[in-house]
């Protein structure tokens, strides 16, 4: 799903073009005044949500992350500032990458807390779905994807950097500043992940496998 | 992984990801694709263009939406109260008698034996919106102090209960010395 390129640039100090954070002036907003924290939160709901739902794979689970991320958020912001690290690119220290950024922590510590809580697999989730539920519907056909799957399947990082690619629609510098990774080290990742699901792809589609050359 | 290797799979991701900019770029002009280097692996440009199909962004439920837009309001609204009230608290940490390796020599708690109770229930003091209620009760003491200091009390009203009281003498007085 790629989608409309975000943000103006400006010319910085040293005439290099600095592109501006689109979010700067909610935010300043927002951190002036609380209850304006709201347009920062719709705008980036679904967002948030989709990283964790795919990283987790649950509704649930997803709401849970999602929360506990705009909490954070919320807690956090009269603190944010845009200020990435010396080596990283200036797009890396948008409110956008901060938030998501709060997000990957907060599902990372899920993953861990429901290690230590093992629960039922998500397939039996799914097979629980009532026949009347949307939403349900929707699940097992996103679940029978198998582009889903083969993204599923990748490597912590891997997938993150996919899901932020593809879903997020985010720049290499962007991803690098979630990760908290160089963009050299994202690109081999993204290269990689991309790959592993080609043949995952091919193996497991015919059609795929015919046209693969 | 050889130095040689490494760069030569540098190289395939910086092609990959310049395809992967080509796209976003023509999204905007709405095309469908774009043109590709020749050294792209067929296979890895057909993963891109599958994954750019098939992965959607997920929405959660209006309900779950509204219900966090409320929680967030409700918190933002107890946070300005907070601060308020006297936002720049700080966590200080609170003097125990705990010996540590940390305790500056002559520290008159040097040397106490551990406790372990008194070092579960040690806790950093949150000195901020606390300062104003203890000012209030440093003035109440000092006022108590001086209202004992200055002896019986000069007010009217104080005096003609006393002198009532006196009057009744033990009339009235209860068995038991209760009145």
């Amino acid at each position: 799903m790629f989608g409309q390129r975000r943000g103006g640039a400006v010319a910085g100090a040293a005439g290099r073009v600095v592109p501006l954070d689109p979010d700067r002036g909610l935010v300043r907003a927002a951190q002036a005044d609380l209850a304006r924290f709201d347009a920062l939160y719709r705008k980036y709901l679904a967002q948030v949500y989709s990283l964790a739902y795919h990283e987790l794979r649950d509704h649930h689970e997803a709401e849970d992350v999602t929360e506990r991320t705009f909490l954070l958020a919320l807690g956090a912001l009269p603190r944010f500032h845009e200020e990435a690290p010396a080596d990283a690119a200036p797009e890396a220290s948008t409110f956008r990458v901060w938030l998501l950024r709060i997000a990957r922590n907060v599902v990372a510590n899920h993953r861990r807390g429901a290690r230590r809580r093992p629960t039922a697999p998500l397939e039996a989730a799914g097979a629980l779905a009532a026949p009347d539920d949307p939403q349900g519907r929707v699940l097992a056909r996103d679940e029978a994807s198998a582009a889903w799957a083969a993204v599923a399947r990748l490597p912590g990082d891997r997938r993150r950097a996919v899901v932020l690619r593809f879903v997020e629609e985010m720049s290499t510098a962007e991803i690098a500043g979630v990760l908290g990774r160089s963009e050299g080290a994202v690109r081999v990742l993204l290269h990689r992940a991309l790959r592993s699901v080609a043949r995952d792809l091919a193996a497991r589609d015919p059609a795929a496998r015919e046209e693969a050359p | 992984m050889t130095p040689s290797a490494l760069e030569a799979v540098e190289v395939e991701a910086l092609v990959t990801d310049r395809y992967l900019e080509a796209l976003l770029a023509a999204a905007d002009r709405r095309a469908d694709d774009a043109p590709a280097d020749p050294a792209l692996d067929p296979a890895v440009r057909g993963a891109v263009l599958r994954l750019r199909d098939e992965l959607v962004r997920v929405h959660p439920s209006f309900r779950f939406e509204e219900r966090l837009a409320r929680r967030l309001g409700e918190a933002a609204v107890s946070m300005r109260l907070a601060a308020a009230a006297g936002a720049d608290a700080a966590v200080i940490p609170f003097p125990t008698g705990v010996p540590g390796p940390d305790r500056a020599p002559g520290d008159p708690f040097a040397g106490r034996p551990v406790d372990a109770a008194r070092l579960a229930a040690r806790r950093p003091l949150l000195v901020g919106g606390a300062v104003t209620s203890a000012a209030l009760s440093l003035a109440g003491a000092a006022f108590v102090a001086w209202r004992l200091s200055r002896g019986a009390p000069v007010d009217p009203f104080a005096r003609a209960v006393r002198l009532a009281r006196a009057a009744r003498g033990g009339r009235d007085a209860l068995p038991g010395g209760l009145s």
